[in-house]
């Protein structure tokens, strides 16, 4: 299927569940006003340890407070336009996957349009103001190279979310347990990457960017950004990341399907 | 005055949620697995900023860690599992049939939360000393008073969390979905109970905000009754405050629950 192809029906199936949303609106300000909260106090929480002490480890306050914020971010925009990754488990265990199957669609774009995670755009918003922030108050030397390094490197930072997302929640075709609390668990793991990563014992830091490269979605975008020494050029591993990532999700996601075998009725 | 047949039927709810957490225990592990990740993000975190620093916000870095391990604690003898239950009770419209039972609707509930939390409070307590021993420099009080003002502070933070937590599941009944709820709720007793960081970093005018407020019962009062930060005439006078908060958050649960099942709306089946 040609790409402009899939982008239309991505969008036909996108308007669809936005409808779907906007019925219950209640629910829709409540979700985006909590999503908001919660990373405002996670940013709290950050100044108020600054407020006693002027760096970790050689990181200034707006240095992590970007990290955190590219984190939630990249997470709101996974809710926003590939929540269905986190609805897999129940189409699986319901059966619901029959249905897209039966259809000229690839699954994969089907089950990214499964829902709508309004959440997302309240952490795409404080997301968004925080890393804006965080920039406007480093001593950044800003050329057009460099925005477009950022660019590319918020690309990959979103692909290298979702491909985790589908991958984890790609675990509910071998374990069909209805709580099944794997997929919550590598989410998780992305708390690691809040902070620098030279925080952690090499283990974890070689966890985290290799087998979940999380710390490809802050960690390494940051020493880039703020020209860190000792860690120029890390960034370049970036892309390499993002299409590992993405091949093994889909690559773990189509196995999967391969084992799907329906619900007995 | 609960009569002694009405204690034996709370105590069977109890017992009954007690098992529903054991045959779901792979769930539970997993869980718990999840919340670890958080505590190890946080330990880290928390062992970069003492590097080089012997006192921050007047805390050592050895009474940080007992802080850590205390907040993981008392955060985990509440589970999850009580929270959704509550307002996924609302949400599918089956509290309908709890209005018919002769049960009174927040003493089951009440009866469920203490029943799957001394489960897991045990277990979590387990696998923290397994925990602690391989922290060096964990500091354990010497007296068995203080033991015991710490565990009779947890049973208070047990029933104040289940008010906070009974008060937010109410909300159900206004909305379509609890998720929104639940992420609020969690985000502001996480900050105003101290389970983040210390009360005593907070700037001054936080942290008089939040000492008025009922959240520092949860994680504040444990935490300075077993870092031995109180007295024990100041841990008592803790556990007194965190009595009222109990009891007034009881109350204001008792006049909502009353206020807002005339309010019930259930999708038709």
């Amino acid at each position: 299927m040609k790409m402009s192809q899939m982008l239309y029906l991505y969008k036909r199936l996108y308007v669809q569940q936005l409808k779907a949303i906007l019925e219950y609106n209640k629910d829709f300000y409540i979700l985006m006003c909590s999503a908001a909260l919660t990373q405002i106090l996670g940013f709290v929480f950050l100044w108020v340890i600054y407020d006693r002490i002027p760096d970790i480890n050689g990181w200034k306050f707006w240095e992590v407070t970007f990290m955190y914020a590219m984190i939630f971010l990249t997470e709101g925009i996974g809710s926003l336009f590939f929540e269905g990754t986190w609805r897999l488990g129940r189409l699986v265990n319901m059966g619901e996957l029959d249905r897209y199957l039966l259809r000229p669609v690839p699954v994969v774009l089907q089950v990214f349009c499964t829902g709508i995670g309004i959440n997302g755009l309240g952490n795409l918003l404080i997301g968004g103001v925080i890393v804006w922030q965080s920039l406007v108050h480093s001593p950044v030397h800003w050329t057009l190279g460099k925005a477009a390094i950022l660019i590319l490197l918020f690309l990959t930072a979103v692909i290298i979310r979702v491909s985790i997302n589908l991958a984890g929640n790609s675990a509910a075709f071998w374990i069909r347990n209805a709580g099944n609390a794997f997929p919550l668990m590598v989410h998780n793991l992305s708390d690691l990457a809040k902070y620098p990563i030279t925080l952690f014992p090499q283990a974890i830091r070689i966890f985290i960017s290799t087998v979940l490269p999380y710390a490809f979605i802050s960690f390494y975008p940051a020493t880039y950004i703020f020209g860190k020494s000792g860690w120029s050029g890390w960034w370049l591993l970036a892309p390499v990341a993002a299409i590992g990532s993405a091949a093994a999700a889909y690559g773990i996601f189509r196995y999967g399907l391969s084992k799907y075998e329906s619900t007995g009725n | 005055m609960m009569t002694a047949a009405q204690f034996k039927m709370y105590r069977s709810i109890a017992n009954r949620s007690l098992q529903r957490v054991l045959a779901y225990r792979i769930s539970y592990i997993i869980t718990f697995l999840a919340n670890s990740i958080n505590l190890l993000a946080i330990y880290f975190l928390w062992q970069g900023i003492y590097s080089g620093r012997e006192v921050v916000g007047g805390y050592t870095w050895d009474q940080m860690k007992t802080y850590l391990l205390v907040t993981f604690l008392a955060n985990s003898v509440l589970s999850w599992y009580s929270e959704s239950a509550i307002s996924g009770k609302i949400l599918d419209g089956s509290v309908a049939v709890d209005l018919l039972k002769p049960v009174d609707f927040q003493t089951a509930r009440f009866a469920e939360t203490l029943g799957s939390s001394l489960l897991e409070g045990g277990m979590s307590t387990v696998l923290l000393i397994l925990f602690a021993t391989f922290l060096t420099g964990v500091t354990f009080p010497g007296s068995l008073s203080v033991y015991v003002l710490f565990a009779v502070s947890l049973l208070g933070a047990i029933v104040v969390k289940f008010g906070v937590v009974y008060l937010a599941a109410l909300l159900c009944f206004w909305s379509t979905g609890s998720m929104g709820i639940v992420w609020t709720r969690i985000a502001l007793t996480n900050l105003l109970s101290g389970a983040l960081v210390p009360l005593a970093f907070f700037p001054d005018w936080l942290e008089k905000l939040a000492l008025l407020l009922p959240f520092q019962a949860i994680i504040h009062t444990p935490s300075m009754i077993f870092l031995q930060q109180a007295d024990t005439g100041e841990s008592l006078r803790l556990i007194g405050i965190q009595l009222f908060w109990g009891a007034a958050l009881w109350i204001a649960g008792k006049a909502m629950w009353n206020w807002a099942v005339r309010q019930v709306t259930i999708h038709g089946g």
